[in-house]
């Protein structure tokens, strides 16, 4: 029943920008620039997508499918989570590509190197934990829940600039030119991806929980 | 006659409503006329039965089976049709089918075929092209498709015009001659008139009529009278008096009628509802 949902999601719910947005991570191109910010498009394409729902009545259509409602919300997850990860594969591109044609660092935070992609877990992981069950407390006021969503983002992105240059560990280790430290990075996303999974977990149990308590009016 | 739906009981309250102990029964093969001005809580009610909405106490059984407990079962045979909706207003009609046939076991091809040629429908139109009552026959070519042998209307007919709702309300009567059973909610009285077997009446949340059309309409004369005309032990058993053109007139229980000194006619289904209305 999943599988059949990701189709609806995929085929019904996907908003133009879903495609258009996630793409600025091509910024990591652009030097001198606050990379995690690329990493705020995809979380506007995913207000998109649920503020493009509310106006098509996705909710109400799929509720009329023979279909659990904690199956929406599990269908929603997967489908914003399959976007993040096509973000970061071309994040890493891209930072790839960096490196061979801007060798240089960056005045703006983080290097283009493979610490950003850690930094990708944790804005995703931070935003899903605020962002959805917020929105699944009610569904017609996604604005408020991207507004909520974003603050929380541009505070960890602002914080993460800030650290590369207070903390030794970001100054000295993380934010370097590949593959300096290329251990020390793994492990950053190795414990960015934990994260993920760990706050993707509980903003999808609770997600569900809200859902299902829910009355579509 | 099977009882395909049964509502027991059911309660729901909102800061400023309140749906009070709603209980009924559809017929297989019936229309079921669900009546009540705007905001009686004929939606609240609808919205109950497909958990739209939790209902605060009461039960809800379709085909003999608990839907909490049988939900997924229970809506491969339910279709719902609401006037209000429109899904996915930019997508074309065949997209939409596509995502939906999967979802249904007894998903019938030719069937959904028929009644895309029967209703005119295109599907390279999208929803947003076609008219209200375009996207209601739309609803319920899915509906039919998949076989739903219950059909839930929420206001199906708002907002047509006169011949559009004369040809929807014509498929309603074959769609009963078939078998399927229709909960059909309306404040377009005139349509129930045409079209229902039975009538439920809400007002402000709580059932008030529960009966057939003809012996709702039977348990009730209508008045019209001249200020001063109506002797003054009747005014009290007057139900909801009114203004009208030429004077005033009210309801009166069909059982009163052969001691009443004024003549009295049938009411329509609409003077009816206007008068207890008014009572309430």
């Amino acid at each position: 029943m999943i599988g059949k949902l990701l189709q609806k999601e995929l085929k019904l719910c996907l908003h133009p920008t879903s495609f258009l947005l996630p793409l600025l991570v091509a910024l990591i191109l652009t030097p001198n620039y606050p990379y995690p910010v690329s990493y705020f498009y995809l979380c506007l394409a995913v207000f998109f997508i649920c503020l493009t729902g509310r106006e098509n009545h996705d909710i109400t259509y799929s509720l009329t499918l023979p279909v659990a409602k904690a199956d929406l919300v599990t269908a929603r997850f997967l489908l914003v989570m399959l976007i993040e990860w096509a973000q970061l594969a071309l994040a890493g591109l891209f930072i790839w590509l960096h490196g061979i044609l801007l060798p240089q660092p960056n005045a703006a935070g983080m290097d283009a190197n493979l610490a950003l992609i850690g930094e990708g877990f944790f804005c995703f992981g931070l935003f899903h934990l605020v962002f959805f069950p917020s929105y699944y407390k009610n569904v017609d006021k996604v604005g408020i829940s991207f507004l909520k969503g974003a603050a929380a983002l541009f505070v960890l992105i602002l914080v993460e600039i800030v650290l590369c240059y207070a903390l030794p560990l970001y100054r000295n280790i993380l934010d370097t030119p590949d593959p300096l430290n290329l251990g020390a990075k793994l492990l950053f996303c190795a414990v960015g991806l934990l994260f993920y999974l760990s706050s993707t977990w509980v903003a999808w149990r609770l997600s569900q929980k809200r859902f299902q308590q829910l009355d579509i009016r | 006659m099977n009882s395909i739906l049964t509502v027991k009981n059911l309660c729901k309250s909102y800061p400023s409503f309140r749906l009070d102990n709603v209980s009924f029964s559809l017929e297989e093969g019936k229309i079921t006329g669900f009546i009540g001005r705007n905001g009686a809580g004929k939606t609240t009610t609808l919205h109950s039965l497909l958990s739209f909405v939790h209902p605060d106490s009461g039960s809800i059984r379709f085909w003999d089976r608990e839907y909490d407990e049988h939900e997924l079962e229970i809506k491969q045979r339910l279709g719902f049709v609401s006037a209000g909706m429109s899904f996915y207003a930019k997508k074309k009609l065949r997209q939409i089918t596509d995502v939906t046939r999967p979802f249904y076991h007894a998903w019938n091809e030719e069937a959904y075929r028929k009644y895309l040629s029967l209703f005119s429908l295109e599907e390279e139109k999208t929803p947003d092209a076609l008219s209200n009552g375009m996207k209601i026959k739309y609803m319920l070519a899915l509906a039919l498709s998949h076989g739903a042998e219950l059909l839930i209307l929420d206001e199906p007919t708002s907002g047509l015009d006169p011949l559009s709702r004369e040809e929807l309300l014509e498929i309603f009567l074959e769609l009963a001659n078939q078998g399927k059973t229709i909960l059909f909610s309306t404040h377009i009285t005139s349509d129930l008139e045409k079209t229902a077997d039975n009538i439920l009446y809400l007002s402000r949340g709580r059932l008030l009529a529960d009966d057939s059309l003809p012996g709702f309409l039977a348990a009730y004369r209508l008045c019209e009278y001249a200020e001063g005309q109506v002797p003054h032990e009747w005014e009290g058993r007057l139900i909801g008096p009114g203004r009208t053109k030429n004077g005033f007139s009210a309801l009166l229980q069909a059982s009163e009628r052969k001691d009443f000194p004024l003549p009295c006619r049938q009411p329509s289904l609409e003077e009816i509802m206007i008068h207890l209305e008014k009572e309430d």
